[in-house]
């Protein structure tokens, strides 16, 4: 931050987003990060901030179907769009399937970084319902854990793909 | 020793993890918290009316600070306060350190305010505090402090800094050096003067970060003179409620600290930061609460494991190591309160490791220089002894070409005299050529080296190296708050729930599940009747947090022991209700029976619901009242000699487990790019109560221990500024790095400790490191080449290749 401009006079706006579902009206500063109005706005702290850098991804979320770091996107950038964070992957009170594999695999385990791993499985099973190891480390490089060595998110996923392809077959 | 049995019995003997998570085992408590993002970690915490802090820091590695200006700051709207180390020293006493080298005789130290006085001795050395309504605000208050500095001689090399006409970073130390620090047993000199092979290497190790995703924070809330409360990201809460209660004049009853969960921290959240106790001045400053947070860039500044080894050793014809010297230099950055130098006086003491070598002579020495201090990271020093021994090993396997796992097998210690004194160390139980014969066969180790030849035969840089790790777990450093032992409180509650309490924190290591899950084994209820409660110092008895794999040892043994309290008041009660003998009593599938009479059984909710109830009137005579369903125990290892033996030795760790690895890795020539392709250990952490959290910490540090040795680094330029401010510099291991680990355990309980376990929290990282670089220089071997410099960077390795192609062919 190299601006001394006063708090009192940063520009502001009012943006229209469908969070989760549900439609949300939040006044920002226009300098504001996406992370930062949602965790501190909108108080979704599912969202988390690791490096501010576009590194880690445990900023992850969904903004009009597509995967996005907030951390890298200006809040003011998504005026009108949907948004999906974490805490909109699953119904309260549910897991999603890839959710439940993770847990199931130990997938997790300070789980600060959680949000962009699963994100990015679940786009790979979207385009890719049968992926390798590889396939799924790949779609992971853009993800930083440091406490899993990722071994188990790749089991996680594997188990997830392999769920839903039993689901197929008994249909 | 208890050995854990029931339906779901969470001992076992082979603990191959292929096929995921073991299904007979807890999965994590909670874990649909985590996963749908509710969980509260740190920054979550908003409290109402609350502010928020930023550190301006020095641009300069050494300089005296001339003034602070701090006029134009405060005249910023927004701004409440600017806090500077001088007004800061006023108002506290100075921060304790988390080890304090004074304390350990003779070792250089000195004192740290909250804030820089007088003096900076790092770029980033924070020298004042803003606090304004906003963050930014406060960011834009920090850069309208003038601070005039006179620029002094900066040093940042440790063989620089220990020349006489080096700079001095504390005017009152002689030289630059914390102290010379020594583990030595027999004549190491005569025995490799006398040895048939004699070699030397020195062997350098990056400046590494224990990069949790979450980096520290604390909020703090000093706001009416008798009480604060403190959120902080930290592994030891009550420790750090003692501190501030010292540094502030305060009682204990007067402060609360809660720590939430923590997102990760591997060493870099032990107690020690002046920020801890800043948030709180800065509350009662401005009378209102405070939030500080740090950076990415902020916390990329702690370093550790920066080393400079000296080997020299002597071996005979058939691989025996018969003597050896090490000389470590470690680069410590600036000394502070920091936890961080410490781990070069655990890497020295870990020596010899697994091996039996009766003349050895190491001496560490940490030394001070203008970069940023260390913090504590996992392994704590002990990865750089595993390091140095299992690269000797490697250089006898290449010298005399025979098979380093036989070189090995031939220089292990054996298990005789365990329990008992073994070289310097008071060892629990040990089978060292167990789990590498274990590991050879679990990773196929001569498939692994016909596959090797087979590439050799294609002229392609495959490298297959074992690494191997002794890493000394549940540390107690005699009278202070570093304890081997810890507490628990267990509380059951007239619905039947039970409460468990525990001084023991959780960085995601699954140890909260896991003592839940001791506790309902003792109580025969299901595992979601339990909720652990961890880092509230209102709500948990004290304790020391975690560090050392301390958790299975300690946390789990108080709460069996209070959990085991109420059940025997349980019984009493039941038997006195139903007129029969306690020992007729049994708990399980969530009731209490008598074993004599199927008639009489009811759910451990009626029972608890009884006492509180009936308890000491009415029918029962039993004298059994609602207080009797809550205990508190205080339990933990018991391996710890503190007063020296004859031979002047004292044991200060309560376990010693052990870890082999093995590493594939194919380098590439022209590139010098290292590929790791398989990786496979065997860690023995005593019994195992549950693998699921053992394969998954096991996991985790090999990773970390692989990325130190090819990636991790935080270099820096020739004005003292470090070159990795994010993690796009400092390069973590991503998913497709890495190959998938297979892991397994052998177990052998440690008979020191209530379930025989050893802690698991270090394994990994010695030997993953060890491991990779013996892997690389095996697989450049055929070249001639060797490479002994951490991080294994591609330029390296080519110049590594490019030296031994020089020596060929000049």
């Amino acid at each position: 931050m190299t601006t001394t401009e006063p708090d009192d006079e940063v520009p502001t706006r009012t943006i229209r987003l469908r969070v989760n579902g549900r439609q949300r009206r939040v006044t920002i500063e226009d300098r504001q990060l996406l992370v930062d109005v949602l965790r501190h706005e909108l108080h979704l702290t599912g969202t988390h901030a690791g490096c501010y850098n576009g590194d880690c991804a445990a900023c992850t979320v969904r903004v009009d179907g597509r995967i996005a770091k907030s951390c890298l996107l200006l809040a003011a950038s998504v005026d009108g769009c949907e948004l999906r964070t974490i805490e909109g992957i699953s119904p309260e009170g549910e897991l999603g399937d890839i959710q439940q594999a993770f847990w199931d695999s130990d997938a997790f385990q300070c789980g600060f970084c959680i949000a962009g791993h699963l994100f990015a499985i679940e786009d790979l099973l979207e385009s890719n319902p049968e992926p390798s190891d590889s396939d799924v480390r790949q779609a992971l490089t853009g993800n930083l854990c440091r406490c899993t060595g990722y071994t188990n998110i790749v089991k996680a996923a594997q188990l997830a793909a392999q769920r839903r392809r039993d689901a197929v077959e008994h249909t | 020793m208890d050995v854990l049995q029931s339906s779901n019995s969470v001992t076992r003997v082979d603990g191959t993890a292929e096929s995921g998570r073991h299904e007979d085992q807890p999965r994590r408590q909670h874990g649909d918290r985590i996963l749908t993002g509710r969980e509260q970690y740190l920054d979550d915490i908003s409290v109402p009316g609350m502010l928020h802090a930023a550190l301006a820091r020095s641009p300069h590695p050494h300089a005296r600070i001339v003034s602070i200006d701090a006029t134009a700051a405060e005249a910023i709207p927004g701004v409440e306060v600017v806090l500077t180390g001088e007004r800061a020293a006023g108002m506290a006493k100075p921060v304790p350190h988390f080890m304090d080298p004074g304390l350990a005789g003779g070792l250089n130290t000195a004192d740290f305010g909250v804030l820089a006085v007088g003096k900076v001795r790092w770029v980033g050395e924070p020298v004042a505090a803003v606090v304004a309504d906003s963050l930014a605000t406060a960011e834009a208050a920090v850069t309208a402090i003038a601070v005039e500095y006179e620029i002094l001689p900066a040093v940042f090399e440790a063989e620089d800094a220990m020349r006489a006409e080096a700079p001095r970073l504390f005017e009152h130390w002689p030289d630059n050096v914390i102290g010379h620090l020594p583990n030595t047993e027999g004549d190491a000199d005569a025995k490799i003067r006398d040895a048939e092979y004699r070699a030397s290497a020195r062997i350098t190790s990056g400046r590494h970060q224990p990069v949790p995703m979450e980096t520290r924070g604390y909020v703090g809330s000093w706001v009416t003179p008798d009480r604060i409360e403190l959120w902080a990201a930290t592994q030891n809460p009550h420790v750090l409620r003692t501190r501030l209660a010292d540094m502030l004049g305060l009682s204990e009853e007067r402060i609360r600290v809660i720590a939430p969960r923590m997102g990760g921290s591997f060493g870099y959240k032990f107690v020690g930061f002046p920020e801890e106790v800043l948030v709180c001045l800065l509350s009662r400053l401005t009378g209102a609460p405070v939030k500080w947070i740090e950076t990415r860039a902020d916390e990329l500044l702690a370093g550790g494991r920066e080393f400079t080894h000296d080997v020299e050793f002597g071996f005979n014809a058939d691989g025996v190591l018969e003597g050896f010297k090490v000389r470590s230099v470690g680069n410590v950055g600036c000394l502070a309160s920091w936890s961080g130098w410490g781990m070069a006086a655990q890497g020295c003491f870990t020596y010899p490791g697994v091996y039996k070598c009766a003349d050895y002579a190491v001496e560490v020495i940490p030394v001070v220089t203008n970069k940023a201090p260390w913090s504590g990271f996992r392994a704590y020093g002990k990865e750089q002894a595993n390091l140095v021994l299992d690269r000797i090993m490697d250089l006898i396997s290449t010298k005399l070409g025979i098979d380093p796992a036989t070189v090995r097998f031939r220089n292990f210690q054996s298990s005789e005299g365990m329990p008992g004194w073994v070289h310097n160390k008071h060892i629990d139980s040990a089978n060292y050529a167990g789990a590498l014969t274990k590991l050879l066969q679990f990773a196929d180790y001569d498939g692994l080296r016909r596959r090797q030849a087979e590439a050799r035969k294609q002229g392609r840089l495959l490298g297959v190296g074992l690494g191997y790790e002794l890493t000394p777990e549940g540390g107690e450093m005699f009278d202070s708050l570093t304890r081997g032992h810890d507490s628990a409180t267990v509380r059951v509650h007239p619905s039947g729930t039970v409460t468990v309490a525990t001084g023991i924190t959780s960085p995601g290591t699954g140890n909260d599940t896991t003592i839940a899950f001791v506790v309902a084994r003792e109580f025969g209820i299901d595992l979601d009747r339990i909720d652990t409660i961890q880092g509230d110092t209102d709500r948990a008895p004290y304790g020391f947090g975690i560090m050392g794999g301390r958790a299975a040892m300690a946390g789990t043994a108080a709460a069996a022991d209070a959990a085991r309290e109420i059940r025997r008041h349980m019984i009493t009660f039941t038997a006195a209700e139903w007129g029969c003998a306690p020992e007729q009593i049994v708990f399980g599938g969530g009731s209490v029976r008598a074993t004599h009479d199927e008639s009489k059984s009811m759910s451990f909710e009626e029972l608890a619901s009884s006492i509180y109830r009936r308890g000491s009137n009415g029918s029962s005579q039993s004298g059994i009242t609602h207080a009797d369903l809550e205990a508190t125990k205080v339990a933990g290892p018991d391996n710890f000699h503190h007063e020296p033996d004859e031979q002047g030795r004292i044991n200060f760790y309560a376990s010693y487990p052990y870890c082999a690895a093995v590493v594939v890795v194919e380098v590439d020539g022209e590139t010098g790019v290292v590929t790791v392709q398989e990786c496979s250990a065997v860690d023995d952490c005593g019994a195992v109560l549950n693998s699921n959290f053992v394969d998954s910490q096991l996991y985790g540090a090999l990773a970390q221990g692989i990325g130190g040795t090819l990636w991790e680094d935080l270099p820096y330029d020739e004005t003292g500024i470090s070159q990795a401010q994010s993690l796009k510099e400092y390069l973590l291991p991503r998913a497709s790095d890495l190959p998938a680990f297979r892991v397994a355990h052998q177990e052998t309980p440690s008979p020191f400790t209530r379930f025989g376990t050893k802690g698991a929290g270090d394994s990994g990282i010695g030997s993953g490191m060890a491991a990779v670089l013996n892997a690389v220089n095996d697989a450049i071997a055929p070249l001639g080449a060797q490479i002994h410099h951490l991080p294994l960077s591609p330029p390296r390795i080519l110049n590594a290749i490019k030296a031994a192609g020089e020596m060929t062919h000049p």
